[in-house]
Parts: C-alpha cells; sequence; structure tokens
C-alpha cells in the first residue's frame, strides 16, 4: 500500500455474495471465507440475511474484501455464487457488467445473453461426491473460491478443521475432501484469478473479526456490566449468547428470563441493586419493555437497552433490516419521562457507543436506548483491538464536568454518584441540584434506606401529588436533559466534505458508511456535499445541527423506513425543510442509490443557478 | 396497636389503608420478623408491585422498590442475582401476583431465587375500588362483575406446590402471632418461599373476616411439610382454611445454581481456575 493515498482510493475493492437456500451453509461458506481474507492485511466487511425460517427460505452474505478502511456493504458484485434458481433470479441484477458468476449448472438456469463471466461449478455433484450428500456444497464453493481469490489452501484446512472440530474425524475428513474437489476441479478448468490474496502479509496491529452484536458484548464488558438479563429475540440474541458465555469468568451474571417484561425488571433490579445492567433486544421485545424504561427513568435508575432493529410493524421481518424504532425509542412512553438516545454507526462504533451508554447512563441516572439494527448487528468486521491499558476511572464528581467520548487511545469509565458519609446525615435520594442528578445510594449502606416509587414523589422519595412538587420534580428530571445537550459542544460532532458545500445530507446509525460513498463518489463527480452523522438522537445537540444546516441550500435525510421518523424529528426541531431519502425495503441502502439522490438534488441546483442568469 | 416496633417503621410515611384494613396486621407481623430475625434495615430490600398491597414497601424503613403492576418478582429476582448478600421481601396482592404478575411465578420457582413473597389476598381489587379479582369467587357480585363473577377462582396453593415453589405457607392478618412464626421461617428458608396470606379488605369484603376466622385452622399436628402430595391434599381444602406451613423442601438456590456455572466455566478456561483478564478475554475474537 502505498502511504499518503486518499482513504477512499483503494487498489484492491471485492465485493463477493454467495447466496442460496436457508440450511445449505451460504453463510458458513462466506463467513469462513470472510475469516481467511481477515487474516491478511485486507479489511473485510459482510453482511448477511438469514431466511427467519431455519431451512428453506432465501439466505445470502456479502464480503467486501479491501485494502483499506471500509464503510459500507458496496453496491455492485464483481463476483456472485448462486447455489439455486432462486437465489439466481434474486440477486443477478446487483451482479456488475462484466462480474463473475458462479453457479451450479444443475441448479441454475441462464438466460441466453448475460454479460458476465460464467463459471459454472457442478457443486452438487462434486458435493455428493465428497461427502456422500448436498450437504457439502458450501465447502466445495469455498474451495472454488479458495482458487478464485487464490487463497492458501492450508488456510482454508484450518478453519474448515476448527469450524466441524466438534461434529468428530469422519465430518472433518468429509469437508476436508469437499474443499479439496473445489480447488481441484476450479483448477483443472483453468479458470482465472480474480484477486490474489496468498502473498499477503497479516495485518500491523491487532485486530478483532467482530460482529456488532459481539461488539455491543464487549463493550459492555469493558464498560464494567455485570449483569444481563434478556429473552431470545432475532436478530439481538447473539449480545445475549457472548455475555452469558463471558460473564461467568469475570463474576459477572446473566439470566435468560420468562418474556421481555421479565428481563428488563431483572435489569432494574440488578442497577437498583448497584450493578450495570444491560438489556439486549430488538423491536418488538423493545415494545414490551417500554414500562420498566419509564419507571428507570421515574426511579432514576440507570439502564442500558440495546434494540437491533429488525424490519417491523409487528413480527414483521425479523431477519431484515430496517430504521424504525426511533419514535418508539425516543417518544414511546406514557407521560413524560427523559431518556438518552444513541445510535452507533458501524461494528466498531457500537464497541464504543455501548460504553458511552454506560457512561451517560451512569452520570445521569437515566435509561439509554442504544438503537442498532439488523445490518450491523449480524455482519463482521475487523475492529482495531482497543488500548486498554488507557482506561481512566473517572470520579463521578469529576465526571459532573467534561466527559469524552472513547476512542481507541482513550476510554473514560464513569461510574453513579453515591452519596458523602455529609450527605447520608439528611439523605435525600432525590433531591433538587443544579444538573438534576442526585447521589444513589446502593443498598447496605447504613443510613442510606430510600423508597424508590414510580408514584410522583418529593426529593425524600414521599409520595406526594401537590401542583407544586409535580412541577419541580418534572423540572429536575428534564434539567438533566439540558446538561446533556449542554455538554456536546465539549465533544463536538464531526461534519465531512467542504465547508462551502451546498447540499448537505443527515443521517443516523447504520447508514453512515453508505452516506460516506456516496459523498466519495459525488466528489469524483464534481459534486461537493456535507454529511453529518450524529450519535445522539435524543437529547439533540441542537447547537451544533443548527449550525451545520444554517450553511446548506439543500438538505437531504437519508434512512431506512417508510415514514421519515428522523427527518420528523429533524424538522420539528429546526422549523427546515428537506428532501426525504428513504429505503424500506429490509436491506441496507447503498452508496450509489444515495448517490443518485444527490445527483437528483444536484440537477436542481443547476437548474436553479441557470434561471438565475 | 400503641406498642409498635419502631425499628422498622418508615416514620415519614404514614400508611394509606383503611382503618381496619388486614394489610395493618400483616405489616406488624412483618415487622415481629424481622425484630425476631435482627435483619439490619440496611440489608433488606422490599420489593412490591401496584394496589393496596403494593403500598407494603412504602412503611418499612429498608431499601424499597415500589414498581410497576405486577414485575415485582423479576425486579426482586433482578436485585437478588447481583447481590445475594441482601435480604429480599417481596409483596404483591392477588391482582397484582396472580393476574398481571401470574406469569412471572413458575419461573421464579424455577430459579428457586432465594426470597421470600408475601401474596396479601383480600379477594378484590381494593385500590381501584371493588372489581373481582383472580380470587374472587364464581357468581360473587363485585363493581366489575355486576351480575356475578363468570369465572372461577384460582386455587392458589395447589398451583405454588405444582409450580414446586421450595416453601408454601399459608396465614391470615387475623393472626398477627402466626405471621410472625411462618414470615421468619420462610424468611429463613434457602430459596423461593411464598406466604399465601388472607388479608380481609374492610371496604369491599368479598373475603370476609368473620367467615375467614369461622373457617381457619392451624395445620394438622403431624404435617410433614416434606410431603408434596400431603401437602396437595390440604392445600384443596376450602372448609377448614389450614394455615400454617404446607411445603418446604430444599434444592439449590439460583445463586448456588450460577456459582456452580461459573466455576465450571472458569474451570473449562483455564486449568488452574484463575479468573481471566478482559484484554485476554478480547483476544478470543482475533
Amino acid at each position: 500500500m502505498t502511504s499518503g493515498k486518499k482513504s477512499f482510493h483503494s487498489e484492491v475493492d471485492f465485493i463477493l455474495r454467495i447466496a442460496g437456500e436457508g440450511g445449505a451453509g451460504v453463510i458458513s461458506c462466506g463467513e469462513l471465507f470472510a475469516r481467511a481474507a481477515a487474516r491478511t492485511e485486507y479489511h473485510v466487511f459482510t453482511f448477511l440475511t438469514y431466511p427467519a425460517e431455519i431451512r428453506g427460505g432465501f439466505a445470502m452474505v456479502q464480503i467486501r474484501v479491501r485494502d483499506w478502511t471500509i464503510y459500507s456493504m458496496g453496491s455492485k458484485l464483481d463476483c456472485l455464487v448462486v447455489f439455486n434458481q432462486q437465489a439466481f433470479d434474486r440477486t443477478i441484477k446487483e451482479l456488475k457488467k462484466g462480474g463473475t458468476l458462479v453457479y451450479d449448472p444443475q441448479a441454475v438456469q441462464l438466460p441466453p445473453d448475460l454479460e458476465a463471466t460464467l463459471l459454472a461449478l457442478p457443486l452438487t455433484e462434486l458435493s455428493k461426491e465428497a461427502t456422500g450428500s448436498v450437504l457439502g456444497k458450501n465447502i466445495v464453493a469455498l474451495g472454488a473460491l479458495g482458487h478464485l481469490v487464490e487463497m492458501e489452501q492450508r488456510v482454508l484446512e484450518n478453519l474448515v478443521r476448527d469450524r466441524f472440530a466438534s461434529k468428530g474425524a469422519e465430518v472433518i475428513k468429509r469437508n476436508m475432501e469437499a474443499l479439496r474437489l473445489g480447488y481441484a476441479y476450479a483448477a483443472e478448468q483453468a479458470w482465472r484469478r480474480i484477486l490474489l490474496m496468498a502473498d499477503l502479509r497479516p495485518k500491523g496491529s491487532h485486530y478483532m473479526m467482530l460482529s456488532g452484536n459481539e461488539a455491543i458484548a464487549l463493550g459492555a464488558l469493558v464498560a464494567g456490566c455485570r449483569f444481563t438479563a434478556s429473552y431470545p429475540i432475532t436478530p439481538a440474541t447473539p449480545i445475549f449468547e457472548t455475555l452469558t458465555r463471558l460473564f461467568p469468568l469475570v463474576d459477572g451474571r446473566a439470566l435468560q428470563m420468562e418474556d421481555e417484561i421479565a428481563a428488563v425488571s431483572a435489569a432494574l433490579g440488578a442497577s437498583f441493586a448497584g450493578e450495570k445492567a444491560l438489556v439486549p433486544t430488538s423491536g418488538p421485545g423493545f415494545q414490551l419493555m417500554t414500562e420498566q424504561l419509564n419507571l428507570a427513568s421515574m426511579l432514576e435508575v440507570p439502564l442500558v437497552l440495546v434494540d437491533v432493529q429488525r424490519g417491523g410493524p409487528s413480527t414483521g421481518l425479523p431477519t431484515k433490516t430496517e430504521q424504525s424504532d426511533l419514535n418508539l425509542a425516543i417518544y414511546g412512553v406514557s407521560g413524560e419521562s427523559p431518556r438518552i438516545v444513541l445510535a452507533p454507526t458501524s461494528v466498531e462504533d457500537s464497541f464504543y457507543q455501548t460504553i458511552r451508554a454506560f457512561n451517560l447512563s451512569e452520570r445521569y441516572q437515566l435509561p439509554v436506548i442504544m438503537l442498532t439494527d439488523q445490518s450491523i448487528g449480524l455482519r463482521k468486521a475487523t475492529v482495531r483491538m482497543p488500548d486498554l491499558s488507557h482506561i481512566i476511572q473517572l470520579d463521578s464528581h469529576v465526571a459532573r464536568t467534561k466527559v469524552k467520548i472513547p476512542q481507541p487511545e482513550f476510554i473514560n469509565l464513569i461510574d453513579r454518584a453515591e452519596p458523602t458519609a455529609k450527605e447520608l446525615e439528611d439523605y435525600r435520594r432525590f433531591r433538587i441540584t443544579a444538573d438534576g442528578v442526585s447521589p444513589i445510594a446502593r443498598p447496605a449502606t447504613p443510613g442510606g434506606q430510600y423508597l424508590a416509587t414510580g408514584l410522583e414523589h418529593t426529593e425524600s422519595g414521599k409520595p406526594d401529588y401537590t401542583p407544586e412538587n409535580h412541577l419541580q420534580m418534572s423540572r429536575k428530571r428534564f434539567r438533566k436533559m439540558e446538561v446533556i445537550a449542554r455538554s456536546f459542544d465539549t465533544n463536538p460532532i464531526e461534519i465531512w466534505g467542504r465547508a462551502d458545500a451546498k447540499i448537505g445530507i443527515l443521517g443516523w446509525g447504520s447508514t453512515a458508511g453508505a452516506i460516506r460513498e456516496a459523498r466519495y463518489l459525488a466528489e469524483e463527480r464534481g459534486i461537493h456535499v456535507r454529511h453529518m452523522h450524529p450519535h445522539t438522537l435524543s437529547p439533540m445537540p441542537h447547537r451544533q445541527i443548527s449550525n451545520f444546516l444554517v450553511r446548506l441550500e439543500h438538505l437531504i435525510i437519508v434512512e431506512e423506513n417508510y415514514t421519515g421518523q428522523f427527518a420528523h424529528h429533524i424538522k420539528a426541531h429546526f422549523g427546515v425543510k428537506a428532501i426525504e431519502l428513504h429505503k424500506c425495503e429490509g436491506i441496507p441502502i447503498t452508496p450509489e442509490e444515495i448517490l443518485r439522490g444527490i445527483e437528483k438534488v444536484a440537477g436542481i441546483i443547476d437548474e436553479y443557478s441557470i434561471a438565475k442568469l | 396497636m400503641s406498642t409498635a416496633l419502631p425499628n422498622y417503621r418508615r416514620k415519614q410515611i404514614r400508611p394509606v389503608w383503611c382503618s381496619g384494613c388486614g394489610n395493618y396486621g400483616v405489616l406488624r407481623g412483618v415487622e415481629k420478623a424481622l425484630g425476631n430475625l435482627k435483619v439490619p434495615a440496611e440489608q433488606m430490600v422490599v420489593v412490591s408491585g401496584i394496589g393496596c398491597a403494593g403500598r407494603f414497601s412504602h412503611y418499612l424503613n429498608t431499601y424499597a422498590l415500589h414498581g410497576t403492576h405486577g414485575r415485582a418478582l423479576p425486579i426482586a429476582t433482578g436485585v437478588k442475582t447481583t447481590r445475594p448478600d441482601l435480604t429480599v421481601l417481596v409483596v404483591g396482592g392477588d391482582g397484582d401476583s396472580l393476574g398481571i404478575g401470574g406469569g412471572h411465578l413458575p419461573h421464579a420457582a424455577r430459579k428457586n431465587v432465594d426470597l421470600t413473597y408475601l401474596i396479601l389476598d383480600n379477594n378484590t381489587y381494593g385500590l381501584t375500588k371493588g372489581q373481582s379479582s383472580p380470587t374472587t369467587p364464581w357468581g360473587c357480585v363485585t363493581k366489575s362483575s355486576p351480575y356475578g363473577s363468570p369465572e372461577d377462582s384460582l386455587d392458589v396453593l395447589p398451583i405454588l406446590l405444582a409450580y414446586d415453589v421450595s416453601f408454601v405457607a399459608r396465614t391470615t392478618s387475623l393472626r398477627i402471632e402466626e405471621i410472625s412464626a411462618v414470615v421468619s421461617k420462610a424468611m429463613q428458608h434457602p430459596g423461593f418461599s411464598i406466604v399465601h396470606i388472607l388479608s380481609p379488605c374492610v371496604t369491599y369484603p368479598v373475603l370476609k373476616q368473620k367467615a375467614l376466622r369461622e373457617r381457619i385452622e392451624p395445620l394438622p399436628e403431624g404435617h410433614v411439610p416434606g410431603s408434596k402430595a400431603a401437602a396437595l391434599h390440604l392445600a384443596y381444602s376450602s372448609d377448614p382454611i389450614y394455615t400454617g406451613v404446607f411445603y418446604s423442601i430444599q434444592k439449590p438456590t439460583l445463586d448456588a445454581r450460577l456459582r456452580h456455572l461459573q466455576e465450571s466455566a472458569l474451570e473449562r478456561y483455564s486449568a488452574k481456575g484463575t479468573p481471566p483478564s478482559i484484554p485476554s478475554l478480547m483476544e478470543r475474537f482475533l
């Protein structure tokens, strides 16, 4: 790699998709390939979609390999591997002109005039030869792909052996044979290599290969969270599965509860008892949890809830992605109770925003809702190992002024403020303070006993429904939101793109990478765009967003839902007009789709300037 | 009630219960039990739900959480799981424990979480002023069943026995000494203990004091609390209504179960069983 290269331009940028029927091992084929690629100096980014069923349906995995940071799943495919006709029909339009198509001739009928390099691979036949069944198709495909990208057979052999280690020697042997047949067939047919990966050096610094869900679990671990309670729900379950595996090793505890209401209740209880607690779920579960979240806000108990959003409404599209729980996160409550809403933008960001979620939650004694989605949650990406020797535990009283957003080089941790001996002499749990935060006594602290009730209460916790008290305590609770909004000024939101650009894009959550690439593509075409992607959706970083908006002539708001929830939120706050770009198809928006939007807006500007002349 | 036990009473908050409410008796009985056991107030967490019984947590000078309707049990499970050092008492009425929150009972029983649950049963929804509840008898006229309740009432103890709650007892607000004795035993029991306390409402008297007084009778001497069959047989009796400890068995508590998991996880992780550092756990994701 040459140094000083602009971060978007790269020599290697390869997008592969493997598609087939669910249960055929399509995803594990992709994951093994991605894992092998991640061991080289290249960066890897995967996106996958499962069918909602365990067998049958349509499954696909997309892997992008690049010699530089990857921001999105990319747009068109360089190489497509299809196991059956349905997979071919549904994905062929995504293949680049002149791209490479690998297909099973026994399962796929090709139309006559395909503009692609066609590579027939008798998957079914070779699988039967190697394993005696069709179950080895994915490993045959992996072998053929290994040849195509010149991946050393030994590397894939090791990964396949690891994958089937628990299944016994016979299964390993059959899969090794499947892998070998795949390699051999591609070599015999003299398939031309489309990428050369054999002689790459391994990466210099430490990289993990994480899914967004795993990144959240690790973020919680680093933040000092030692309790989680959950109920299984796609696509959030891996967060709990990861924590329940790790927690026993670090004196943490994980409970699978009987339903989502019980899960969030247990987490609330754990936090009341003094522990940092995480509740992972997805939209339908989140909906059930809102009552307890409201209680947490009223009791001023810290709590972090992660909603890995999926397609809705109702049961909706359990295995697909969507950004449609924003309204629920911000407004879904009876009465009025403050809560913080965050949205990580990538797998790596999921790690740091989780730490930040705990810091905010502990610092302000508020529930924090983190909105990620299926596309971040399940995809895997290479993530730089953070430097954990630089963790700084901040004293909660010092932390009242400045808290930095965690970064790889620099992680702050904050624990809730506890009452001092002097404060315990006349302890008022809900004492009215300048920033609305009052020290919280940990059970077993003598003299700290208090009543936390969901009824409106006084500073000391006694129920009180008088008009003055309700107003005063509502002010106390909401003062925290004002203090948080002001605190953003010490952590400016990054704005990308030229300062004089007339077109601005606002997005949230997982669309960050696609918008970033769309901006590069637009720049290549001479269109300048500014891009802002706030992590905190509530309370709004008001001043910073207004500063961004005032310099623009055209605002585009990008999100993955039908009604434009973020756009409504922005328009309500700032009274601006916006061009809304929505995608509501259960799959992530691509850089090209956003580029088309930018080009349209730029076209309008051109016409407008001609008219002015 | 002038010679109250002041140690466990939260002075700033006076009970909202009607004069003559059975819950006063329960509160006194519980205070006596706490006094017997000498539990320091700061070591205790009382969690309650919504309803007249839900106000129980307001009146004891402990750490207290008065939460949402029906969720006291899972909240308390979270408290006890993270802080096994604390003594956790959960209080709810028949609506809170058996109606809206009834689904949580079997799962707390499966965990055998070490806490004591007091179900204060008055056969009605008192705080919302007299609607029929899960224990209101069939045909009973209430505000929400003007022509008589169309549903059967739940047989509370047989349900708890079927769930294999590891300690099941019944008492009534009419017998403060018995409350004190039974609640003491329940709190000393390692595991999930439930005391079903019949506590009549004076304002909406679906369960009538007089009728209750006539029917209650201590469990026959010689009842062995280790036998579920015997406990079930006595639990189904509605006349007399037996009081006392029906069932009490030993099985591992949630804390013991989780400790066991922890030990085997550590053993599997390293031969020495030493806990790993966070960075070394992250290395597993390379």
